[in-house]
């Protein structure tokens, strides 16, 4: 019953946070919009017994995407945009089409399958299988995504100073 | 939900945020009464009991405090996005409050059956990510209040907290590495009986960064650019008045109260202390007053220390801090090999290694940063 209740409130926060953050002119209120849809999903994941992946949820995107969104809006011109302009383009039909097409080619068959039952049991030591999950059978993966990102890591590095280079000869004065 | 269920959970949670927002009181009073002693001032001397002349020695100050912010008027200026502009201090305050919970404070009054406030696997991890909304907030205060110093000092505050963010959360690494375990009971549980972390030359050493870094994160002197109040006013919260303004206040002494919390969970063994065994609610007490310490240690710093320069402050956290702490994980790591060994003479060895070892990479950060940092430069006044 109570989980009942936190689900419905959790599943209304987050798709409201989605709604806003699509429809909102404002950047930072979009963003921030977004924000409260990130912090509704987890919710849900801890509600699902997944606190691991909540505590992620709420690190990752809302500490981190999060922060990075509004570094990036406060680099861009105008950040108020007017809330009198309609936000449909012309091409809203397929958008929608493609949208039942990604449900139902994705989400219709769990959907279907998923049985009525109660929230599943506690796995006792969650962070710990986990850990070991991913040190034993995914540690290339794991490797293989650090790379990556240490890759990506010097890329943005090197860009930042190919940027600064020719600024050098004008004077401040 | 069954009335024997809430009131488990009212007994579970009211007495942190009582105990907590109580200390904050008497901790603004020390902190003045701190202040005032360091730049030899008396402090707040008069406030005492109404109606009289005992003065108490201004302990009644808080409360006349906050009187007078409840009665304060709320300016909101016109430019403003009143929205945001209300929410910034609510957003402030309940991650600090929320953290409180994860903190393996033993109240006499809760037994094994009874409902904890909040029990996780991985306590620590949901502490680092819910202590990151403080950036969101102040960030969100400088930007609703329309005004440029707000947003340079919100600006300045994102930046500081997602660089000092690293060397916290990799210090802290070290400990539930040397566990084995995200949770914050365990990890007090682990250093009973005076075994606390801070006595080894890695756990010295993670501490020691851990704090600085705390100082930065809860945006404490000699970190507090973004309210550096000769530069930008009083930064993010400028345009703020009133109960809102006490908002933040609050919000700033209770992320303090947290931060210095986990710290004495990681580092200072917790509730461990002298005369459990005769006494076991004293745990709460031996808590609380290293918690104190701390605090003490952050107001003295702030009497003492000038304020870093923005440059000085994002080097120190990326060409110290960081290098640091990443080798104290190097080091922690031969130690806890070392420690599997089970042998006197390889304890010796592995103390002395990782001493020599953190030593010299102190030392050496220290020559390779010196001379980087420059004389400011004036671009636009001599």
């Amino acid at each position: 019953m109570n989980e009942e209740i936190s689900f419905w409130i959790l599943s209304a926060i987050a798709v409201l946070g989605a709604l806003v953050a699509v429809r909102k002119r404002n950047l930072i209120h979009g963003v921030f919009a977004l924000l409260v849809f990130f912090a509704g999903l987890s919710g849900l994941f801890l509600l699902l017994l997944a606190e691991f992946i909540a505590a992620v949820q709420v690190l990752v995107y809302i500490g981190a995407v999060g922060v990075l969104l509004l570094f990036a809006i406060m680099l861009t011109e105008r950040v108020a945009g007017d809330d009198d302009r309609r936000m449909i383009s012309r091409g809203w039909s397929w958008g929608l089409l493609a949208a039942a097409a990604v449900f139902v080619v994705l989400l219709l068959r769990p959907i279907q399958q998923l049985p009525s039952q109660d929230a599943a049991q506690p796995i006792k030591p969650s962070v710990e299988a986990l850990g070991h999950k991913l040190i034993n059978p995914y540690v290339v993966t794991l490797e293989v995504l650090a790379l990556l990102l240490t890759a990506a890591l010097i890329g943005a590095v090197t860009a930042a100073q190919g940027l600064r280079m020719p600024k050098e000869e004008d004077s401040p004065e | 939900m069954s009335f024997e269920l809430l009131i488990d959970i009212l007994i579970a949670t009211v007495p942190l945020m009582l105990i907590f927002a109580t200390v904050f009181a008497f901790t603004t009073w020390l902190e003045r009464k701190a202040l005032a002693r360091i730049q030899n001032r008396i402090g707040p001397n008069k406030v005492g009991i109404p109606c009289t002349r005992i003065g108490l020695f201004g302990l009644g100050q808080p409360t006349a405090d906050g009187i007078k912010m409840i009665f304060k008027e709320n300016i909101v200026p016109t430019g403003a996005d009143r929205l945001f502009h209300l929410l910034a201090p609510i957003l402030a305050l309940i991650p600090s409050m929320l953290v409180l919970c994860f903190l393996p404070l033993d109240f006499p009054w809760l037994n094994e059956n009874s409902v904890k406030a909040f029990l996780l696997d991985g306590a620590v991890i949901f502490f680092f990510a819910i202590t990151g909304l403080n950036t969101l907030a102040v960030f969100m205060a400088g930007w609703a209040s329309r005004n440029k110093y707000s947003l340079l000092g919100g600006m300045r505050a994102v930046a500081q907290m997602i660089s000092y963010e690293i060397p916290l959360v990799l210090s802290a690494v070290i400990v539930v590495m040397m566990v084995g375990s995200l949770d914050a009971a365990e990890i007090a549980g682990e250093q009973k009986g005076g075994n606390w972390f801070v006595f080894y030359p890695w756990g010295f050493a993670a501490f020691v960064i851990f704090f600085i870094a705390a100082l930065a994160e809860t945006n404490r002197s000699p970190f507090d650019l973004p309210e550096a109040e000769s530069e930008i006013i009083a930064g993010y919260f400028t345009e703020y008045s009133g109960f809102k303004f006490a908002l933040f206040f609050l919000a700033e002494y209770i992320a303090m109260f947290a931060i210095s919390g986990l710290a004495v969970t990681l580092f200072l063994g917790g509730g461990d202390g002298p005369g459990l065994a005769v006494l076991p609610w004293l745990s709460v007490i031996w808590f609380l007053a290293k918690i104190f310490a701390l605090i003490a240690v952050m107001i003295w710093l702030r009497g003492t220390l000038p304020r870093l320069r923005v440059d000085q402050l994002m080097g120190f956290a990326w060409k110290f801090m960081l290098p640091l702490s990443i080798l104290n994980i190097f080091v922690a790591g031969f130690a806890w090999h070392a420690k599997q060994l089970d042998s006197q003479f390889i304890m010796v060895i592995t103390w002395v290694i990782s001493l020599a070892v953190l030593y010299g990479a102190a030392s050496g950060l220290n020559q390779l940063n010196r001379g980087k940092v420059r004389p400011r430069e004036y671009k636009y006044a001599e």
